[in-house]
């Protein structure tokens, strides 16, 4: 990797000031640090973060809303009761997490703002990978873990990280601090789709470092559910979160997003509004996961994802209420 | 630097070995560091008392109980300071990308993989290797050779250091535990079963 200079900061304000231009933030560090090695990202300046006793930590509980700190890391989240019991969603996302080593290291805050995983960003051809002749490589190359939808544009690539899904369907908000202070916005508008190599596909602006995720007072149920090659070490092919409230026993209100299947984490209107005004069993979870699918343009070799969407979502949707009929 | 012809008719693998990781890490060491300098930025910094590092600089690090001071860069992964530089061997190289876990070591307790971690970031914590874990009757490297849970053996530091952490945070795991505690750790030869069967043993020989 190419030589930096390093600032191990000890508070938020002596990062900020740290994270001049050229600079990256890092916290775990197992995103940036690989991302060194391959020379896909050569910052001038590392600010490490982990030091910093202000960004780690977990406040409140599941009755009042939960702040949870973006150095908190994902071992610790789900040493957390309250998570674990009232937010299902996002404990068992996290539990799936890389491996016992990943997430001793990495926090939720790295876990946000990782890149994208897609091949050829990480061999140093860009977010819209195009060769001399204009090709897109992830258009007329090898797309079996792309995007299914949105993909009239440039933007082919999967959204990475799995813990945004399970916290937008929770309704969380993301605080930023900078040096203009701090803003806080839905955690779904910490991303963007780049339109070109040189556009960040995150909204933070320059010298920004998330700073704490607040998840508001557990209503309703929640519940995740992912499909993967393999039980560790990777990310999901297709997951889902969803979060319902109800009235007696039909869903008066839904949330559902899923991860894997766009460049930003999917909310599916399609699936929230056909759960809607019906108590979720087999039959109407199945009607949730087919509209999910309507309008899904897959690529060359990612048809497979159609299929694995409209289970994931009834999955997900049966998981929430408590039933795992594929298992019994 | 030694001269690795020469000296191999005296020497064993091992040392030979040793000999060619160092001359590989000069090699990379050595380069300059050339990096911009934001000189306002850094004098600010300074005003506030945090330090920006850059090029070499002297480190020290609680390895094994043990004050152990090098020569580092920023750049400088932990696995490789403590194996080119501190000659602490135990934890291995193999994928560098924090994917098969032949680096675990544990770090104020928690196992993590040393090659995805900086150096110059692991300064005032506890590091442990596997080079000061038990070998007795009822340690897990014991429970590994009862239970033939290795080949070639190339993953065996960083198997047994992960199964020394699984045991440290759960000291009566299930199956289940020990496979998913176990999850961040590869072995192409495949004696996963060998494995697992170390890990549930050597709970039992500990408990003792």
């Amino acid at each position: 990797m190419k030589a930096f200079e390093y600032v191990g900061a000890k508070s938020v304000d002596q990062a900020v000031k740290a994270l001049t231009s050229g600079s990256a933030a890092m916290a775990g560090g197992t995103d940036l640090i690989n991302r060194m090695k391959d020379y896909v990202t050569s910052p001038d300046r590392v600010v490490y973060l982990n030091d910093v006793k202000e960004l780690a930590g977990i406040s409140g509980d599941s009755g009042t809303g939960l702040t949870i700190l973006s150095g908190t890391r994902l071992s610790d989240l789900l040493a957390n009761d309250s998570i674990k019991k009232s937010y299902p969603a996002l404990w068992q996302t996290a539990s799936e997490v890389g491996t016992p080593q990943i997430r001793n290291m990495a926090t939720i805050g790295g876990n946000l703002m990782q890149h994208p995983r897609c091949w050829y960003y990480r061999s140093g051809f860009g977010l819209i990978p195009k060769s001399s002749d204009g090709k897109h490589m992830l258009r007329e190359g090898d797309n079996r873990y792309a995007s299914i939808f949105m993909t009239d544009g440039d933007a082919l690539y999967a959204h990475p990280s799995s813990l945004a899904i399970p916290l937008i369907a929770l309704g969380a908000k993301a605080t930023l601090i900078g040096p203009d202070g701090e803003r806080t916005m839905d955690v779904a508008e910490l991303y963007k789709v780049p339109t070109s190599n040189t556009e960040s596909p995150f909204a933070s602006r320059p010298g920004e470092i998330l700073k704490s995720v607040s998840v508001p007072a557990a209503a309703g149920k929640n519940g995740s559910f992912e499909a993967r090659h393999k039980q560790a070490h990777d990310w999901p092919l297709v997951m889902a979160s969803a979060s319902l409230t109800f009235s007696g026993d039909t869903v008066s209100d839904a949330r559902v997003v899923v991860y894997g299947v766009a460049p930003l984490p999917w909310r599916s209107k399609a699936a929230e509004e056909a759960i809607k005004g019906k108590s979720v069993t087999l039959d109407s979870a199945r009607a949730a996961g087919s509209a999910a699918a309507e309008g899904a343009k897959p690529l060359s070799m990612n048809g497979y994802k159609v299929a694995m969407l409209k289970t994931v979502i009834t999955r997900t949707l049966c998981v929430t209420v408590g039933n795992r009929y594929w298992e019994v | 630097m030694r001269d690795n012809a020469s000296s191999l008719n005296s020497s064993n693998r091992r040392d030979f070995l040793r000999g060619s990781g160092v001359a590989a890490a000069t090699a990379v060491l050595t380069q300059t560091a050339q990096v911009g300098m934001d000189e306002a930025s850094a004098e600010a910094l300074a005003a506030q008392d945090v330090a920006v590092q850059s090029g070499s600089m002297k480190i020290t690090l609680q390895v094994n109980g043990q004050s152990m001071t090098s020569e580092v860069e920023p750049r400088s992964t932990l696995l490789d300071v403590l194996r080119h530089r501190l000659d602490v061997t135990g934890p291995k190289r193999v994928c560098d990308r924090s994917s098969c876990g032949a680096c675990t070591i544990l770090i104020n307790g928690q196992s993590v993989y040393s090659c995805t971690t900086l150096a110059v970031a692991a300064q005032g914590k506890e590091i442990r290797t596997l080079e000061s874990f038990d070998t007795g009757p009822k340690s897990v490297a014991h429970a590994f050779h009862q239970n033939d849970g290795l080949m070639c053996g190339y993953c065996t530091p960083g198997f047994v250091t992960a199964c020394q952490a699984l045991l440290e945070k759960n000291p009566n795991p299930t199956l289940e535990e020990v496979k998913k505690g176990l999850d961040g750790n590869i072995c192409r030869c495949g004696t996963y079963v060998g494995v697992i069967q170390a890990a549930l043993d050597a709970a039992k020989a500990i408990k003792v």
